[in-house]
């Protein structure tokens, strides 16, 4: 069911720190509204979720969001403390990460393939603004080919981490995620269900989630910062899998579902420490 | 007690595991990959987990995770790994994470010579990262067994004080073979001076209170205590914050904690035939200070008035030490000279600082006892030219 925003934030977030310090239009509330959604819909509660943020707008603006326990790390480096702390959790503790493309796509990547690669269980949310937006706007790794951005004032001539064949979701499945999905922030509930299935993987699960940025990509790339303008302009461009039309980029849905097709991380080190522990041998 | 003839790597990991580390993750570098691999052998069998990252960034943001979630954890690298452990100990630093972190010094600059020892970061360990407005506080032992006691105080500290812990080792005092004694039970634990202090977690709601109080419990995550911590300026309660006041009140616990509590730590040196007030004191740390004893229990023998002064304790530097006016010389596995800038801004006024470096070896003992004589003699340093002038 569909729960009153109200009701949300009361039981899940800091009413110190929501309303966030976002820029008003920002599209940033509504990835974050679908994941709490989720979390309410999965029954989970606030004990039961771990929340790890990134920096930028994505990072700083949803962290200390979340009731129970948060932290935040250094530009790109939230995966790696999530590692670590994966170790140290029960199955049952869910770790939740809402960064930005710019960390996990750029500066982050190497450590987010580590976490693919040993499946350790947390659900990575990438807020994708379309660049780098709280330094002022310059283009990202997943920023539309073409766009114009403050570093990119020709267009963006590089390729993206979305282009056929190179797609970032098909670098994460290679090195062993077990569930991948990507889906804007306006699709609604059909988001909600991606995303609890997300979340109940018992494994390494990540959400590719473009929003809008009316202050800056949209300033610059529209030259509007008309909210309406960039939400229909993202609309547009979107479109579910085996439904695209020439001119969509981003192809949405889940790519990747091998939900407990492999061993989970931090059970897997367990186990393996405990066989040694008792025979000498793994 | 038991008695091994085993590498300064195998007393680290043993001092580890008795401290309570269960957990440590490294990536491999000469002349630290030993001790990885002693980890990944040990760790295991006493139920601690043993990782290896993808690369030393990595390694030592996956032991703040470890950390956070309430397990005692160790790094360890060498100079090339450990400038990128800068994005993970200002963050330990900032929110106040403990653990330990082991430099085992070699030759640098950048790779430098990869199996020969070097003390070329005693300023790095000093400013681990950027921006400033921290103390840190870095160890630095001068044999096996003393790596394994220096290893479990890291610990003790780490506990104490809420912070990251750095011991610098060099590659002769790793990967050396030497005769070391490991504790069995709690009361030789005690005998031995090993101090351990039980990891414990923060209940809120003021993790970061402005003072600089020891023993308060670090943040943990996982127990829903609303526990905050990240990489901007934190309020008490662990929100971010872009004010300077609050950022005044951070800055002030990580300084103070630290500066304040020196009583922890400030006895680590060692000082031969210094009761009388010698005419020259030779100052070193690590590897070089074992040849520098032999040296100076040389000279002695022989009528000059030499003393040895070794630092384990370098940072906070120990000011305290150099209060009389002498002439010191000051014995380094580099080059450059580091160690004898602090020296010579520490020593009272009127005092005569000497350098005598050498890097990738150690310094011989007739090369010692030439410069001792010659300084003793007031008589000019210019057997080796250019290392010796610039100080
Ligand atoms: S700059 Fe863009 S993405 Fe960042 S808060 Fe403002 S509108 Fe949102």
């Amino acid at each position: 069911m569909a729960y009153a925003s109200s009701v949300l934030v009361d039981k899940y977030l800091r009413t110190r720190k929501i309303p966030s310090t976002a820029c008003s239009g920002c599209g940033l509330g509504m990835n974050h509204k679908i994941i709490v959604q989720a979390i309410a819909e999965l029954g989970l509660e606030t004990q039961d979720i771990i929340w790890g943020t990134s920096i930028g707008c994505a990072g700083r603006q949803t962290f200390g969001t979340w009731k129970g326990d948060g932290f935040a790390g250094t530009h790109g480096r939230v995966y790696a403390i999530a590692r670590g702390l994966r170790v140290t959790l029960p199955p049952e503790k869910k770790l939740i990460l809402t960064v930005g493309d710019g960390d996990a796509f750029g500066i982050g990547l190497l450590h987010l393939i580590h976490c693919a690669r040993s499946n350790a269980s947390m659900t990575v949310v990438v807020n994708d603004n379309l660049g780098y937006q709280s330094t002022g706007g310059q283009f990202g790794f997943t920023t539309p080919q073409g766009a114009k951005t403050d570093s990119s004032p020709y267009g963006m001539f590089e390729h993206n981490l979305m282009s056929e064949g190179m797609d970032v979701l098909d670098i994460l499945k290679a090195a062993g995620a077990t569930f991948l999905a990507r889906h804007v922030a306006m699709e609604g509930q059909a988001v909600v269900e991606t995303m609890k299935k997300a979340i109940s993987n018992p494994g390494f699960s990540l959400v590719h989630m473009p929003y809008p940025c009316p202050t800056n990509f949209a300033a610059r790339h529209l030259g509007s910062r008309v909210q309406v303008n960039i939400y229909n302009w993202i609309k547009d461009h979107a479109a579910p899998m085996g439904q695209e039309k020439p001119d969509t980029i981003w192809r949405t849905g889940i790519y990747h579902d091998a939900r407990g097709a492999r061993p989970e991380f931090s059970e897997h080190v367990w186990e393996a420490v405990n066989r040694i522990r008792r025979t000498g041998r793994l | 007690m038991k008695r091994f003839l085993e590498t300064g790597n195998f007393a680290i990991t043993e001092g580890a595991i008795l401290a309570g580390c269960r957990f440590f993750c490294g990536y491999p570098i000469t002349p630290a990959t030993e001790l990885a691999e002693a980890m990944s052998l040990r760790l295991p069998q006493v139920g601690g987990v043993y990782l290896q990252a993808e690369d030393e960034c990595a390694a030592m943001h996956l032991c703040i995770g470890a950390s956070l979630g309430g397990m005692k954890s160790m790094t360890a690298t060498s100079g090339p790994g450990f400038i990128l452990y800068a994005d993970p100990y200002g963050w330990a630093l900032g929110c106040e994470t403990p653990m330990v972190v082991l430099n085992s010094g070699r030759v640098g600059p950048v790779s430098g010579i990869t199996g020969a020892p070097g003390q070329g970061e005693f300023y790095l360990t000093r400013y681990p990262t950027q921006g400033g407005n921290f103390e840190t506080v870095v160890l630095a032992p001068n044999s096996a067994q003393e790596s394994m006691k220096v290893v479990v105080d890291a610990f003790y500290l780490s506990e104490r004080l809420r912070m990251p812990i750095t011991v610098l080792a060099d590659q002769l005092i790793t990967d050396g073979m030497e005769d070391i004694s490991v504790p069995e039970t709690e009361e030789e634990m005690k005998e031995m001076g090993f101090r351990v202090w039980p990891r414990s977690y923060h209940r809120g709601p003021d993790f970061y209170p402005a003072t600089d109080a020891l023993d308060i419990p670090p943040v943990q995550m996982g127990h829903n205590t609303g526990a905050l911590c990240s990489d901007w300026t934190p309020t008490e309660e662990g929100y971010d914050i872009e004010e300077v006041e609050a950022h005044h009140k951070h800055a002030y616990r990580l300084i103070y904690k630290v500066r304040n509590n020196r009583h922890l730590f400030s006895d680590m040196h060692e000082k031969r035939h210094m009761g009388d007030d010698p005419d020259l004191v030779v100052v070193s740390f690590g590897t070089p200070s074992r040849v520098v004893n032999t040296a100076v229990d040389r000279a002695r023998a022989e009528g000059l008035k030499v003393g040895a002064l070794r630092l384990i304790n370098l940072w906070p530097f120990p000011d305290e030490l150099f209060r009389r006016r002498t002439t010191y010389l000051v014995v380094e596995l580099n080059w450059d000279g580091q160690l004898v800038r602090e020296v010579q801004r520490a020593a009272a006024e009127g005092s005569k600082v000497h350098f005598l470096g050498v890097c990738g070896d150690l310094p011989t003992i007739p090369d010692l006892m030439e410069t001792f004589t010659k300084l003793l003699k007031n008589q000019p340093l210019s057997r080796k030219g250019w290392e010796l002038e610039a100080w």
